[in-house]
């Protein structure tokens, strides 16, 4: 299970350093919209209309916040792992350090969903979670991500 | 010897007919086409008008097997009925079986009154005998089929279709009754209906315990069990009948005590009850099929045809949304259920009485409703899967659901012998996992028995036999479920991400381009829980929307405050070729 057809290697960044759950949220809009070409705060705007529903913060420190943004190209994702902690209001009360930015075009459908899914299960696995704490730079990290199997299987 | 002779060519033509019912079931699972119809085609091929030009008129033997065979379907019924499932929609199913009745009867009797011109007596006799969904067709529908509805609406139809048959009988016999002798009283009237409901629960309740008494207390020889239970099933019909009391509300109800105590040979009673309701049906419909004078039809074809659409399109629908108005059901699950009036057998057994009683428009009565019926099982019978689907009220099909060997241990009750097969994906083989109250004992490999000692190296394709309490060994199967590894770790079984039991259908259903229907965006999380389980909500209970599974994550005094969406199936499976598409589509026809 790879994720390569989701990230590329310059959407890695690998030492975010921000204060609160907002100021996370403003940032990796902003990254995103460099990557993206799309405007920082739609993208913000779209994430935080998500958070409202529940925190994307599935537990184990990860979070995965996400949303449709209309005129994608194609599906965008992004990972950033935090410098330090912060509270992301998950459901376990852990602090998230590890987030993942998925955004769908809004003709996705199933394989928006389908890729949310990769991640959650991808990143679930405590053997992932912790390759990734431990890797040493982007180029590490987006190794973790596209090929994790020979270790999580 | 001549007479012999004919005796003998008449059981061979039976016996012939029967094994030919039995082989075009394998036609009707092949194409999906509603088993019932098929039986009732094989009598019309057979009979008169037919091919066979077998002749068979008599009213009587038909009325006969009806009874016989209705008896046992309903028994039948009854013992798969899970006491929880009957209790939880006892309200709605007793008012659809009820005031749905009546008012089905009601509606329908104005387009019988204009088509044929018909005393409004008669025709609302007409509305009467079409106005009980049939049990068989039910039954068939939600066990044999293997479609799994959402579990309120399949308790629901479950239910009514159980206890709504002495219902429309009573209403068929005070008709009658008005329409031969005359003018009967209102006291008479409740009178009778107390007495047919009242004194049927009595003998029921009373003749289920008995059998249970029976079958715990004295040793009857090994297969004897399920045949006592039969026999005593048909008595209670009997006394009640002969009791003026509903025959058909006491085996229900004497089938349902019976299959909801713990009893010796539960699992044999329940294999032969189910061999004995296949024979019932068979016989009941090619005797149907054979009754019929298809050649007599045409001239009333018509107008039955439109009786037909008025009785599925505008009577059972107004009926059901009249008759569930006090309970909070979502107008789709009300659409399923109007769908789901299917007719069948029981209205042209009801048929029949006028024809007994020699009634002068009995033969039009019967034709109404042999033309009804037909429509029925063929337009509904068959389109009720899609529809279902389509609606949104099925969950995902089980078909990974292991076989289950159960095995009673004669000299108690308490336990019994569970074996399944040890598949390479199985829970069990991945993780030796088994609840605490099941216990392995027994493990078959290469044809040899071996002690439960040696099942620490169970293998792929070995049997494993459990101990395990008879009204758990259900539970077992998800030990035993032959699918992929979830994407580990366990917890993950609870949702990909997680919203707030107070986020509405609508909101998650546009966050995620999910297709719901219209009438259920405005509901909140907890509430669809709340409307879909006849319970108190737990961890882990489930509900599809769209695309997608709610998951109950944090439930709090019954109330799901947080829950888990899981968005895709195992990620591992492959996306489905064009062939198995087409296969699936087939299928779901």
């Amino acid at each position: 299970m790879s994720l390569t057809d989701l990230i590329t290697p310059t959407a890695v960044v690998p030492a975010l350093k921000v204060a609160s759950k907002k100021q996370a949220i403003q940032e990796l809009a902003a990254e995103a919209a460099k990557l993206t070409g799309y405007s920082e705060q739609t993208i913000a705007e779209i994430l935080l209309q998500r958070e409202k529903l529940g925190s994307t913060g599935v537990g184990n420190g990860i979070a995965i916040p996400h949303g449709k943004l209309p005129k994608l190209g194609k599906i965008f994702g992004m990972f950033a792992r935090l410098e330090k902690p912060i509270d992301f209001e998950a459901l376990d009360g852990q602090p998230v350090d590890l987030i993942f930015l998925l955004l769908a075009p809004e003709t996705a459908g199933a394989d928006h969903l389908k890729a949310l899914a990769r991640i959650a299960r991808l990143l679930r696995d405590p053997d992932v979670a912790q390759k990734l704490r431990e890797s040493q730079n982007a180029d590490a990290l987006y190794a973790v991500l596209a090929v994790p199997s020979a270790s999580a299987a | 010897m001549a007479s012999v002779d004919a005796l003998s060519i008449a059981i061979l033509f039976g016996a012939l007919l029967a094994l030919a019912g039995i082989l075009s079931s394998l036609v009707a699972l092949r194409f999906g086409a509603p088993l019932l119809l098929i039986f009732l085609l094989l009598g019309l091929l057979a009979g008169e008008s037919g091919f066979g030009g077998i002749k068979f008129d008599d009213v009587g033997s038909l009325y006969v097997v009806g009874s016989i065979a209705l008896a046992l379907i309903l028994f039948d019924g009854g013992l798969r009925t899970k006491l929880n499932t009957f209790r939880s929609v006892l309200k709605p199913a007793a008012a659809l079986a009820t005031f749905g009745v009546l008012l089905t009867a009601v509606f329908t009797a104005p387009a019988v009154m204009l088509l044929f011109g018909f005393h409004w007596m008669e025709a609302l006799l007409v509305g009467a005998l079409l106005a009980s969904t049939d049990a068989a067709a039910v039954f068939f529908l939600i066990h044999a089929r293997g479609l799994r509805l959402r579990p309120r609406v399949g308790a629901t139809l479950e239910v009514e279709s159980g206890i709504n048959d002495p219902f429309a009988i009573l209403l068929t016999l005070i008709l009658v009754e008005f329409l031969v002798k005359g003018d009967q009283t209102w006291q008479h009237v409740v009178l009778t209906f107390v007495q047919e409901v009242g004194i049927g629960a009595i003998v029921g309740a009373a003749g289920g315990w008995a059998i249970v008494l029976v079958l715990n207390r004295l040793s009857l020889p090994q297969g004897l069990h399920a045949p006592f239970v039969t026999m005593g099933a048909l008595v209670i019909f009997g006394i009640a009948a002969v009791m003026h009391a509903s025959g058909f509300l006491a085996v229900y109800l004497a089938g349902l005590i019976v299959g909801n105590r713990p009893t010796r040979a539960h699992n044999t009673v329940v294999v032969f009850l189910d061999a004995i309701t296949w024979l019932a049906q068979i016989a009941m419909f090619t005797l149907l099929g054979l009754l019929a004078w298809p050649s007599r039809l045409p001239a009333t074809i018509l107008a039955s045809l439109v009786v037909a659409a008025v009785l599925m399109v505008i009577a059972r629908p107004a009926a059901v949304f009249l008759s569930l108005l006090p309970f909070r059901y979502p107008n789709r699950e009300k659409v399923f259920v109007s769908w789901v009036g299917l007719r069948g057998a029981v209205s042209v057994f009801l048929a029949s009485i006028p024809l007994l009683v020699g009634m002068p428009n009995a033969p039009i009565y019967f034709d109404i409703a042999f033309v009804v019926v037909v429509t029925s099982l063929l337009i509904q019978g068959w389109t009720i899967a899609p529809f279902a689907r389509r609606l949104g009220l099925t969950l995902p099909p089980l078909n990974r659901l292991p076989r289950r060997i159960e095995l009673d241990l004669p000299g108690q009750l308490g336990q019994e012998l569970v074996g399944y097969a040890v598949g390479a994906n199985s829970p069990y083989l991945r993780r030796r996992l088994i609840p605490s109250w099941a216990k392995p004992t027994l493990l078959v490999r290469n044809e040899q028995v071996l002690p439960a000692s040696e099942s620490d190296d169970v293998q792929v394709g070995d049997y494993v036999y459990l101990l395990a309490p008879p009204e758990k060994a259900e539970a077992l199967d998800r030990f035993f479920i032959n699918m992929p590894a979830p994407s580990k770790p366990d917890a993950g079984a609870l949702g990909d991400f997680f919203v707030s039991g107070e986020v509405s259908l609508g909101l998650i259903a546009e966050t995620y381009g999910l297709q719901i229907a219209a009438g259920d965006a405005g509901m909140t999380v907890a509430e669809d829980f709340a409307a879909h389980l006849m319970r108190p909500a737990k961890q882990g209970d489930l509900l599809p929307l769209g695309s997608i599974a709610l998951i109950a994550h944090t439930v709090v005094e019954g109330k799901v405050t947080n829950v888990g969406l899981r968005l895709a199936d195992s990620d591992t499976e492959k996306p489905h070729s064009r062939i198995e598409r087409v296969k699936n589509w087939m299928k779901n026809l």
